[in-house]
């Protein structure tokens, strides 16, 4: 594909990331030439833009490529093509020397504390490397910082000094929020932080990340499956399905009025912990497994699940338009209705 | 009389380290065709009680002492063979990652026969034919082509569907749930609830669902035992445990939720300091060191204090012993803590040049 040698290297927006018709296929290989036999297509043609100082929600289940987002984001993988700008720049055209830099402006929270974390290097090392990669404190100077940083996330100094074995799960993940603040960025990207959490502990880790954010200003794209913290955390959500956007609006827009069935059907299968609002809701129970990227529905990806699909929803992508100013979502059946919602549990009428 | 009857069960396990006591003196109870929750974090000892009445614990642990009723017979005094009847027919297991639990060298038509085969003495054939029946009861599309297919060629919710269709295919009378929608994604989560839900209420089993997920639990349970450091803390209906919920760790777990239908932006309570230690339990209560309501008297060992409605709960603010005395103050300086995040931005700032 040659979109990527089109785009502008730069663009001019007051986002801080804007990220334009991004593609990633993982080709798939087979038999004794190891012809190509087809692609895992991950990311799909995604358009999102995040405004500086705000945290960009996005979930979606197993396999809808939400991680893989991340990852583009960051150049830990090459995209497939698309353009993503991080303050004007596309991500996507820098040089090797250009993404080094990029690296001091973004970060990221990895989703396990026990994989992310070099065994065999102290905490202090794991903190301080970041430093002296970016030439930013050496020797007394990039100690004190790294004391500071681990104040900064809860922990004590003399804690420098241990190995990550020496920590529990909460404790860890402070750790990488740690090593990801070291050379002050503006802008996180944060995968699945608090899903290898315990409860108790996830609460802790959530209200650091938010008393960070406001502290340094940071910018967050806060990756997750879990659709309370998302709600809890997150200034607008954007809801990703086998490689596609289905929906993206502001919070409250999205939790109380989804307009796209899938989004509905998913917030309907969130358990509520209160036994009464659970025994009075009545739920959408989708029928059928998620789809394999590798050879996603025609159309609209979520034709096969859906209760209101019809047969336009088979043949035709649908475009992910603007309903309500910054409500978007990609849905035959929504737009023929001129922006309602269907009311998937009382049948499939407008929602009043 | 309950159905299974669980009785001062402590189990400990061995380790390099010293002697991790996993259940330190759990009782409790459930009835046929009600669901009772066991929620807990990990290392609360929950899945280990799951184990243990399946007789399914390994050295270096260890069954020390208590008793379990199933039926009115202690399944700790069976022989391995009389436990294996027991085993499949009349208490069977669903656990957390249907992957590791299914054989991925035989089909799952195999899988499901073998034990049909074994404990209902079907001939091949007539195992077949349920095997077929059951994996149609789990709504598998063309169960008849499916049976000859192997576990890496079903998704996740597939493979807890015929995890699920082999635990009921010989109908047991206790179901254990080890987490069993932990894996799954949340729309798959909801089939896999409404599911069993289906099950019992066409075989009138008992279920026990262990989990960390509280809204799974105010979902589907009747009844909640919350554990902590190996331990029950609290016992009592679901109403009960969410409206009223009597000890400090249950009313920290609450708080530290955040959920769905939130109204506005309220910051979470989250429970201070760290899990226990198993190697080092307090002599008292384990929640002790994180709880906000803390008293001298909290070193004890903690009775259980009964509400006279079904209602337990493990604490001595319920003890007319800790009226005469005052919360210590939670120690100031636990290993991590939020409130001390000394160094703001603006102290760093300062001290650099």
């Amino acid at each position: 594909m040659s979109v990527l040698q089109e785009a502008p290297v730069t663009e001019p927006t007051t986002d801080l990331v804007a990220v334009q018709d991004l593609y990633k296929y993982f080709p798939i290989h087979a038999g004794l030439l190891s012809r190509h036999i087809g692609d895992v297509r991950a990311v799909d043609g995604v358009d999102f833009s995040i405004a500086a100082g705000e945290t960009l929600g996005l979930v979606g289940e197993s396999g809808s490529g939400k991680t893989t987002v991340g990852r583009l984001l960051l150049r830990l993988l090459p995209a497939t093509s698309g353009a993503a700008y991080f303050e004007g720049q596309n991500i996507l055209k820098m040089t090797r020397a250009q993404v080094r830099r990029l690296r001091k402006d973004i970060q990221i929270i990895f989703q396990d504390p026990y994989a992310s974390l070099n065994p065999r290097m102290t905490v202090g090392d794991i903190i301080g490397e970041p430093l002296k990669i970016h030439g930013i404190a050496r020797g007394r100077a990039g100690d004190d910082k790294t004391q500071d940083l681990l104040r900064m996330v809860g922990l004590q100094p003399y804690h420098a000094n241990r190995y990550p074995h020496e920590f529990s799960g909460g404790q860890r993940q402070r750790i990488g929020i740690a090593r990801a603040l070291a050379v002050d960025p503006k802008f996180i990207v944060c995968d699945e932080p608090v899903s290898a959490l315990d409860v108790s502990i996830q609460a802790q880790v959530i209200n650091l990340l938010e008393d960070l954010q406001k502290q340094l200003g940071l910018t967050y794209l806060f990756i997750a499956h879990d659709l309370s913290v998302v709600r809890h955390i997150s200034t607008r959500v954007a809801v990703m399905y086998v490689g596609k956007l289905m929906e993206m609006a502001d919070r409250d827009a999205l939790y109380e009025n989804p307009l796209h069935p899938y989004t509905q059907a998913l917030l309907s299968a969130i358990p509520i912990p209160d036994p009464h609002v659970e025994r009075r809701r009545k739920r959408i129970i989708l029928t059928g497994d998620i789809p394999s990227p590798v050879n996603p529905p025609s159309g609209c990806r979520f034709h096969t699940r859906c209760p209101v699909a019809f047969d336009r929803c088979v043949t035709e992508v649908p475009p992910f338009a603007e309903y309500a100013p910054g409500h978007f979502a990609a849905c035959h059946w929504v737009e023929e209705h001129g922006g309602k919602a269907p009311d998937l549990i009382n049948g499939p009428a407008v929602v009043a | 009389m309950a159905l299974l009857e669980v009785k001062n069960l402590k189990t400990t396990f061995a380790t390099e380290d010293g002697l991790v006591t996993a259940v330190n003196g759990l009782s409790y109870a459930i009835d046929a065709g009600t669901t009772l929750g066991i929620v807990g974090e990990s290392g609360s000892g929950k899945s280990v009680t799951a184990l243990s009445i399946m007789r399914l614990i390994q050295r270096p642990g260890r069954i020390e002492s208590g008793e379990i009723f199933f039926d009115g017979q202690n399944l700790l005094t069976k022989s391995e063979s009389e436990m294996r009847h027991i085993r499949g027919n009349d208490i069977a297991m669903i656990f957390q990652d249907p992957m590791t639990s299914l054989n991925p060298v035989l089909t799952v038509g195999e899988q499901i026969s073998e034990a049909i085969q074994l404990h209902l003495g079907y001939n091949r054939r007539d195992a077949l034919e349920k095997t077929i029946d059951m994996l149609k009861l789990v709504h598998i599309p063309s169960p008849d082509k499916r049976v000859k297919d192997y576990p890496h060629q079903f998704s996740g919710g597939m493979r807890q569907r015929v995890m699920i269709a082999m635990s009921l295919s010989c109908e047991p009378k206790v179901l254990i749930a080890d987490e069993p929608t932990t894996a799954l994604d949340v729309t798959i989560q909801a089939q896999i609830l409404e599911l069993m839900n289906e099950m019992q209420s066409r075989t009138g089993a008992a279920i026990i669902l262990i989990t960390h997920d509280l809204g799974v639990v105010a979902e589907v349970c009747e009844n909640v035992l919350v554990m902590y450091g190996g331990n029950m803390v609290e016992y009592g209906t679901a109403q009960q445990i969410f409206d009223q919920p009597k000890m400090p760790y249950t009313q920290g777990l609450l708080s530290s939720l955040p959920r769905l239908d939130a109204e506005g932006h309220e910051r979470l309570v989250p429970i201070k300091g760290q899990p226990p230690n198993l190697l080092r339990l307090p002599p008292g209560c384990a929640f002790a060191p994180r709880c906000a309501y803390r008293m001298p008297i909290c070193d004890d060992p903690v009775p259980l204090y009964d509400f006279r409605d079904g209602h337990v709960a493990r604490c001595f603010l319920y003890d007319e012993r800790s009226a005469s005395q005052r919360p210590i103050a939670v120690e100031t300086a636990p290993r991590v803590s939020l409130s001390d995040v000394a160094a703001t931005p603006q102290a760093m700032a300062e001290k650099q040049p």
